[in-house]
């Protein structure tokens, strides 16, 4: 849509000064945001946040290099479970378990990746759910990671800081989701991202040209798990508290909606998907205080249908949400973004 | 040895019941190239529906079950009319999204209606009469789901060879323009495709739920199926047969000798090991892609 | 072209500053108004006005685990009862109860937006151990008093707190009793288990091993079963070989139906014996379509054994405890939805909740979270619908101050869905979980 003229203006980070004021304003919003608001939102931006991590990485794979995962689910819990006993068992300082942990799911996402290079489509899909369920299958077994009954993350302390709160966290979080959105991007706009842009359009004709296509999808999966286990580690300290049962095929598939209701082949597609999906996520429980509609539905559940089980809405509400979207933007929330931009940027004609 | 032959037999019964749902996904998957995730709540909503008709209004076998089918039937239908058919220009994964979403809606809607309680369906044959052949065993409800997935297999098979539809059906999947212009109606051939894996799966799980009914039961045999129809190659109906029952054997087999926590991973694992050498399944024709 | 964006970005920089300092000056408003607002609000207990009483609660309403939903709606009831009657010294019992569907991050979200948006004085009940161990901390950080966590983990009380009070019976304690039945009075000599994969199944294993190992035995076959599991057949073939002659249920209600209903088929019939997350026997009767008949189930609650007798049978339908019919006449017949099933999971809600309104009684007018603290350790010997809870003040090393109520009886499903006492309350050893 914006042309571009050499090289140096594809690759680089901002492409006008507009886009530089309105990620100031961003940043700066992000910034005072958990001293305005209230605790419970500051919760809901960081489990925001960690999904946008996730859904970002997956969507490198998914959006850009043309696989499928649903899988996923397995990274994150790999990324979880190794942060928290690397700081327990090996002593590691946090900002080094960390990304070790994501670069143990990185490993695993390399193995994965191996009999990724034969498959496609729905026998990758299986292959994948297979190895999700797998991961926390064994998870449950090992007694150090605290079998079935989960772990606790241990207290948090960076050098002299001594995270405990929403806030904290949310200082923490926020910073690295905005750095791994930004290496995202930068590797989308180099020779590994187009590389994955060529195996998703057409790989026989990539490899033709010397694309090497073990490399890069292996490497596609290695970086996507690197963050779900990044999003992972994350995730256990949000949390408090990690057991096998919570990373379940459910999260896999959740993941992927996320990353496919945002959009594919963008890096803002991703955030938007996370964002909205993780909200309604957290949110919809609150649909039956909204004042009309809430009154209305639970009119209808008393004399239609079970009052008990009336926070089933939540169910069909996302899933119609879902259905929405799909139907009407295939190509997801950007989708809907960039038909915005060009309808006004050709506007009156 | 006794035991050997005990876990094959039980092996074939459960993979009956994914075989259907195995056959319902693969039908779909031939008509609109799409994993079908919403398989198993296609099914659950006449399931309940029939569980409304015999308890709360008391109809007889004969009538209810019927007119399950019937409205299996028309659901599935409605489902390809409405919502699959308006997607606009979608791409493969879109669709899944979608149907991720249909099945959210159907399952909640289930929730919402029912309540959450699990229930006894009433059902003709008792599910806990089983037939003894010398030592091994095979529940009364197992040996008719495996007759019926027979059945159902013999019916498929004669409906796609000889009646028009069924060729029409063919024709839609093999070259969708070619079948266009042969005056062939695509859109109600792949409603109908829609329709007839409702059906199936309403089938199956109106057998799995004379066990239990839940609102949750048919997400592991749809999962179970899915991988089945993965293994047996996803363009092919007899290979979705024959992975959901290899699916259930090597699940008994290894829980029985093995370790039983483990046999849901196991089955993955020779499903993958599988896939890695016949990466369409074994029994589907690879298609080349050309550049 | 460059030169045109220049010029906008000249005018958006103009724009931009008058915009920025609109935004500061709405910002530093809140602020303002935030701190002020904090300030008068410090001095009332929260949760706590001169007419109400905010209590908070959680539990699956939708999901897998949503037949545990009706804890809450069962505690629900029971305190519109409790307001209809006058409330507690004239302050009306506010009930938020919210659905997480079992999943920890709803929980903590929705937890920390009540008690954030509206402040609870006391959270209740809570169904899930994962779900629960999640909020654990942020309760306790603010010294927010919660009862009765509607699971049988002993996380509740390793270490004991002051602010989380335990009712619920270790699941440990029974499979120690049921072993002890099993062995002692009924004279098995193999006695497997089928565990589900979680906390509730192992301490199970865990009670039952070390029950056994007193009499020298030891358990014939240990078969663990996943949530998803459906089919059982593998897990029944194992007992069949074993030769189990009573096997322990420490699964859910969904998979003792299909292992008593495979069983069957198989004509394999040991004697099943459940924990007391099955004792909802009209339901068990319905969906295993009466096989359930002849099982022996530990119970924690819903009727006193000294009062029916030894031998007796008691419908839950048709109570004859004077509170637990007080409460179904009162509390469900009046304020439980149309298609609300009367069952021991709609009781429980309620029974969990009464040492609290005891408690809640006892402080009077001047309400204050110490102040039922303080009220709570009293309580001694307190029997409601539920056995005996008993706390004591707070030592940290004495989880026994915290853990309520450790006794439990058995009873067996009779083929008209009613129960049959076979035994008095058995007061259960507590083990600490060795680390």
């Amino acid at each position: 849509m914006d042309m571009k003229r050499n090289y140096y203006e594809d690759v680089q980070l901002f492409t006008s000064g507009v886009i530089v004021f309105w990620l100031s304003v961003l940043v700066i919003g992000l910034a005072i945001f958990p001293f305005v608001a209230k605790n419970y939102y500051v919760y809901v931006a960081n489990y925001m946040a960690i999904n946008v991590i996730v859904v970002i990485g997956l969507n490198l794979l998914v959006g850009y290099t043309g696989q499928i995962s649903l899988g996923h689910a397995g990274f994150f819990a790999i990324g979880a479970y190794g942060t928290i006993v690397l700081m327990t068992k090996a002593h590691f300082p946090f900002l080094l378990a960390l990304p070790v942990a994501g670069l143990i799911a990185a490993g695993f996402g390399f193995l994965l990746g191996l009999p990724a290079l034969r498959l496609e489509g729905p026998y990758l899909a299986i292959a994948t759910l297979g190895f999700g369920i797998t991961t926390t299958q064994i998870i449950g077994k090992i007694k150090a990671f605290g079998e079935r009954q989960g772990l606790h993350a241990p207290e948090l302390t960076i050098g002299t800081w001594h995270l405990n709160t929403d806030r904290d966290f949310y200082l923490l979080l926020i910073p690295i989701t905005l750095l791994l959105a930004v290496f995202a991007r930068n590797i989308v706009k180099t020779k590994v991202g187009r590389a994955f842009i060529s195996i998703r359009d057409a790989d026989i004709a990539a490899e033709t040209m010397g694309v090497n296509l073990t490399l890069y999808k292996t490497l596609a999966f290695a970086v996507s798990a690197f963050y779900a286990g990044i999003g992972g580690g994350l995730y256990a300290f949000v949390l408090r508290f990690i057991e096998p049962e919570l990373f379940s095929l459910f999260m896999s598939v959740m993941f992927l909606t996320m990353a496919v209701v945002g959009g594919l082949g963008s890096i803002l597609g991703p955030i938007a998907g996370a964002c909205l999906l993780a909200w309604l996520d957290l949110q919809l429980r609150n649909i039956l205080s909204i004042p009309y509609i809430g009154e209305w539905l639970e009119a209808l559940s008393k004399s239609y249908f079970s009052i008990t089980g009336v926070s089933n809405i939540q169910l069909i509400v996302f899933g119609f949400i879902l259905i929405m979207i799909m139907l009407f933007e295939p190509l997801g929330i950007y989708g809907i973004w960039i038909r915005t931009k060009k309808y006004w940027k050709t506007w009156p004609f | 040895m006794i035991d050997f032959f005990q876990m094959i037999l039980s092996g074939i019964a459960v993979g009956s019941s994914y075989a259907l749902m195995g056959l319902g996904m693969v039908l779909i998957y031939k008509a609109s190239e799409v994993p079908n995730f919403v398989q198993g709540e296609m099914a659950l909503l006449p399931v309940f529906i029939a569980y409304m008709l015999l308890s709360s209004y008391g109809l007889p076998y004969y009538v209810a079950f019927p007119l399950t089918l019937i409205f299996a039937l028309f659901l599935g239908c409605f489902l390809e009319f409405a919502v699959l058919r308006r997607a606009k220009e979608p791409n493969i994964l879109g669709l899944i999204i979608i149907t991720i979403g249909m099945e959210m809606l159907l399952l909640g809607f289930v929730s919402w209606k029912f309540g959450a309680d699990q229930r006894a369906m009433p059902f003709p044959i008792s599910t806990y009469d089983s037939i003894i052949i010398g030592d091994i065993y095979i529940s009364t409800i197992d040996m008719l789901t495996l007759v019926v997935a027979l059945i159902i297999m013999l019916i498929l098979f004669l409906f796609f060879r000889y009646s028009k539809i069924g060729v029409a059906m063919k024709a839609t999947q093999q070259n969708e323009t070619a079948a266009a212009l042969m005056g062939i109606k695509t859109h109600r051939v792949r409603m109908i495709t829609w329709g007839i894996s409702s059906l199936v799966g309403c089938v199956a799980g109106l057998l799995l739920s004379a066990v239990l009914t839940e609102p949750y039961m048919m997400w592991d045999p749809m999962l179970k199926g899915f991988a089945g129809a993965v293994v047996g190659g996803m363009t092919s109906l007899p290979g979705a047969v024959f992975g959901a029952y290899i699916v259930g054997v090597v699940e008994h087999l290894f829980g029985g000798y093995v370790s039983i926590e483990f046999k849901s991973v196991v089955a993955f694992a020779i499903i993958v090991l599988v896939l890695c050498i016949k990466p369409s399944g074994l029994f589907a024709r690879h298609y080349v892609k050309k550049v | 072209m460059n030169s045109v964006f220049k010029n906008q970005t000249q005018n958006n920089k103009g724009k931009r500053r008058r915009s920025m300092k609109k935004i500061f000056l709405s910002v530093f408003t809140v602020l303002a108004v935030t701190v002020f607002g904090l300030a008068f609000n410090a001095t009332a207990e929260e949760g706590v006005t001169d007419t109400e009483i905010h209590i908070g609660q959680w539990g699956p309403q939708t999901g897998p685990a949503a037949p545990w939903g009706a804890v809450a709606r069962g505690t629900d009831a029971y305190f519109k009862m409790i307001n209809a009657e006058g409330g507690i010294h004239g302050r009306k019992l506010v009930h938020h109860y919210f659905d997480d569907a079992y999943n920890p991050a709803k929980t903590v979200a929705g937890v920390k937006q009540l008690q954030e948006d509206i402040g609870m004085f006391a959270w209740v009940s809570g169904v899930g151990t994962a779900c629960g161990l999640a909020v654990k901390d942020y309760l306790i950080e603010r010294k927010i008093p919660w009862l009765s966590p509607s699971a049988g983990s002993r996380h509740w009380i390793e270490p004991p707190n002051k602010y989380i009070f335990n009712i619920y019976p270790l699941y440990l304690g029974d499979a120690q009793i049921l072993c002890q039945y099993a062995v002692k009075k009924l004279g098995f000599k193999r006695i497997a288990i089928a565990f589900q994969n979680d906390d509730y199944g192992k301490q199970g294993l865990e009670g039952a091993t070390k029950q056994l190992a007193k009499y020298k035995m030891k358990l014939v076959e240990e078969v663990p079963i996943n949530v998803a599991d459906t089919d059982l057949k593998p897990h029944i073939m194992k007992f069949r070989k074993a030769e189990a002659e009573a096997i322990l249920l420490f699964v859910g209600p969904g998979h003792v139906a299909r292992l008593i209903g495979t069983g069957k088929a198989m004509e394999f019939e040991p004697q099943w014996m459940t924990s007391t997350t099955c004792g909802d026997v009209p339901l068990m009767m319905a969906i295993t379509k009466g096989l359930y008949a002849g099982t022996i189930l530990a119970s924690f609650g819903m009727l006193n054994p000294k009062q029916v007798g030894i031998g007796n049978v008691e419908d839950i339908n048709n109570p004859s405890h004077p509170l637990l019919k007080k409460y179904h006449e009162k509390a469900f017949k009046q304020f439980a939805a149309k298609e609300e099933r009367w069952g021991l999971t709609f009781a429980a809600g309620i029974a969990y909740t009464e040492p609290f309104i005891e408690a809640l009684k006892r402080v009077g007018k001047n309400l204050t979270r110490e102040k039922l603290v303080a009220e709570m350790e009293k309580i001694r010997n307190f029997q409601g619908i539920m056995g005996h809870v008993s706390y004591a003040p707070f030592k940290p090393k004495d989880p026994l101050c915290r853990i309520g109520q450790q006794e439990i009886f058995i009873s067996q499903a009779t083929p008209d869905a009613k129960l049959k006492v076979l035994t008095d309350w058995i007061k259960t050893e507590f083990i600490p979980s060795s680390k």
